[in-house]
């Protein structure tokens, strides 16, 4: 199936949603910065599931959700899409506060997943060093710090070499209000969800970037340590963004940890 | 027109070119800057003056409040009034204001102005403001919040000033089982609320809405009347007619008893203009603070910021108006006549104005300008 636009309703929410590939439902939830769409390291995954990459509410061209509070309030959301969306028991994979969203909606219903990939995700207080503030700091230096290498994206020509255009300025400002309004305090992570996590028996997946300037990668052993069925896989030379950074690598490594038997 | 003193409380005590270092003097110059000693004297010597300018006549008093910043150490508006409303006698305590938004308890923010009120004998007049990007960051508060917290915070805050308690709040942002506060205003029903403007239309609609006396600050005069105008359509939505006392007006001014002095002693404004409002858009204007059309707006208010501005062009736009006695009142009467406001607020301390200079003006001001001002209108 080419990848193609749909409008999911959820509670209300219009969801735009893009849906393609073949194979088993898999759920995809962005970071911060909004949907990119189906990238090189999508369209892999595409040639065997079905990628569902719907755009969070409040982000890009979906509905508003001024009555969110928080992350867990997205996950609860996200939960009900997969109903309404009949995807059945989808893997979800996710990146940053995608990633924080599919650790809360695990930890609320871990029978409602298939597998899970988290790919730097938010969620916890590091145990060193800081997760990097993106409001405070002025957006140069957030770009500046969000990848390694420039130099070594692949797609980089693609999406970023163009300046944006006003409606697509108007768009990263709503992503940034809503991120904002979900991720304000604690910033970046619920003191509560350490305690929650040895509930999530699903095989997970979790991707760091070595070289990661957002999220630091302490994050991703504690996330290995409090998820009772998790590996860990940093991968050198990559920043906070691997499905970009590094689409070739990053495709093959889900594609091998979903290929494996699906014990739940 | 009635003339008001204002003095931010700045604390210019260390050496510029250390400040310099930093992307912003506020949130980012570090506190090892802040000068103990210096500061325990200056908070005396600002109190001095507010009392001196109680005495030279002034209507009012204008109270303000920042964090994290040398600009204005005063860190407590409701503190500083409570001092004042023991040490003077006449003037209104214009506060302006208290940072509504950042607040977690409006219901101490009642009973705290409710006291300054009651000491004053009456003398409050209470503004809110939405407050800076910076108290945003100071308070950790989502910015995304603020005009919401706002107003819910303003409601309770009537709220707990004009309906008996007990009474329950359970609102958006505020949670209250048992709100019932044993110190209310001697005013009633409650003191009047002032609210400032620089960029948002929906101030000053909801201001207008309200019959609240609204005040820009430091912006051009055809963005003054913009914005009045948008008071005017929130007062007529609600049957209201304006006159000069619902609007003010706030810009800096200083005199002397020569012009030469006079004009020197302005210089110290220029500080309030350029280095204390450096810094990145984000310290200012965090996600979701302001709404598109206020940023719109925004933008359109301030083509140029003030920091690109000379002294002369300060002057000259009437930013800063510096002077002989009779020259500020003409120039005073000059704003008077383009804005038609009631009020005008004088920032009439900054940076390193020394005591001296800053009683001669106050002095001078009474004598001289605050008379010739008083048939003005």
């Amino acid at each position: 199936m080419k990848p193609h636009e749909q409008t999911i309703s959820v509670g209300g929410v219009d969801v735009q949603t893009w849906v393609g590939g073949q194979g088993e439902p898999l759920l995809v939830l962005h970071g911060a910065g909004g949907s990119r769409g189906f990238t090189r390291a999508f369209r892999l995954l595409a040639e065997r599931y079905t990628v569902w990459m719907p755009t969070h509410p409040g982000f890009g061209g979906s509905g508003d959700a001024d009555w969110m509070e928080g992350i867990d309030d997205l996950a609860r959301f996200y939960l009900w899409f997969i109903d309404v969306a009949r995807l059945g028991r989808p893997h979800v994979l996710g990146h940053s506060i995608g990633g924080w969203t599919a650790a809360e909606m695990a930890a609320m219903s871990p029978g409602a997943l298939g597998r899970l990939i988290l790919v730097a995700p938010a969620g916890l207080k590091p145990e060193r060093g800081e997760i990097f503030d993106i409001f405070y700091h002025p957006l140069a230096t957030v770009r500046e710090r969000t990848m390694h290498d420039p130099a070594s994206v692949p797609e980089w020509p693609e999406l970023f070499s163009t300046p944006p255009t006003p409606a697509e300025l108007e768009i990263a400002a709503r992503n940034r209000e809503m991120t904002a309004r979900l991720t304000w305090k604690p910033y970046m992570h619920n003191p509560r969800l350490p305690h929650f996590l040895p509930r999530v028996t699903n095989p997970a997946l979790v991707v760091w970037g070595r070289e990661d300037r957002i999220v630091p990668v302490v994050c991703g052993e504690q996330y290995r340590r409090l998820l009772p069925d998790a590996t860990l896989h940093v991968l050198e030379r990559c920043g906070h963004v691997p499905p970009v950074e590094q689409p070739d690598a990053f495709a093959r490594l889900v594609l091998e940890f979903l290929g494996g038997p699906v014990t739940r | 027109m009635k003339l008001y003193y204002f003095s931010e409380m700045p604390h210019h005590e260390f050496p510029d070119e250390e400040g310099d270092k930093y992307p912003s003097l506020r949130l980012e110059l570090p506190n090892r800057f802040f000068d103990r000693q210096k500061a325990a004297a200056n908070y005396r010597r600002y109190l001095d003056e507010y009392e001196h300018a109680d005495r030279a006549g002034f209507a009012g008093l204008m109270i303000n409040e920042h964090h994290s910043t040398p600009s204005c150490v005063n860190v407590g508006a409701n503190m500083t009034a409570a001092i004042l409303a023991r040490t003077t006698k006449r003037a209104k305590l214009l506060l302006l204001g208290n940072i509504l938004p950042i607040e977690d308890n409006p219901v101490r923010m009642a009973e705290q102005i409710a006291m300054a009120d009651l000491i004053s004998e009456g003398r409050v007049l209470s503004g809110f403001v939405r407050g800076v990007g910076v108290e945003t960051w100071w308070a950790n508060a989502n910015p995304v919040h603020n005009r919401e917290r706002f107003e819910e915070c303003h409601d309770l805050i009537l709220k707990c000033w004009t309906e008996p308690g007990p009474f329950r709040w359970e609102g958006r942002h505020y949670h209250f089982r048992h709100v019932n506060p044993w110190c209310l205003p001697l005013q009633k029903p409650h003191p009047p609320i002032w609210v400032p403007g620089t960029a948002s239309p929906e101030t000053a609609v909801w201001a207008g809405r309200l019959g609240y006396t609204y005040v820009p600050f430091l912006v051009p005069f055809d963005i003054a009347r913009e914005l009045f105008d948008f008071y005017r359509q929130g007062a007529a939505e609600a049957g209201r007619t304006v006159t000069a006392d619902n609007l003010g007006f706030l810009i800096c001014a200083v005199t002397a008893d020569t012009k030469a002095k006079a004009l020197e002693a302005g210089r110290h404004f220029v500080w309030r203009m350029g280095p204390t409002l450096r810094g990145p858009v984000e310290y200012f204007s965090p996600p979701g603070m302001r709404s598109r059309a206020g940023s719109q707006f925004a933008l359109k208010a301030r083509p140029r910021s003030l920091a690109t501005m000379g002294y002369e062009e300060l002057v000259a736009e009437h930013f800063i108006i510096a002077g002989t006695p009779d020259e500020v009142a003409d120039r005073f009467a000059h704003v008077q006549r383009q804005l038609g406001v009631g009020h005008l607020l004088l920032e009439a301390q900054e940076s390193r104005m020394d005591h001296p200079t800053t009683m001669r003006s106050i002095e001078l001001m009474g004598a001289k300008v605050i008379p010739a001002l008083a048939g003005v209108s």
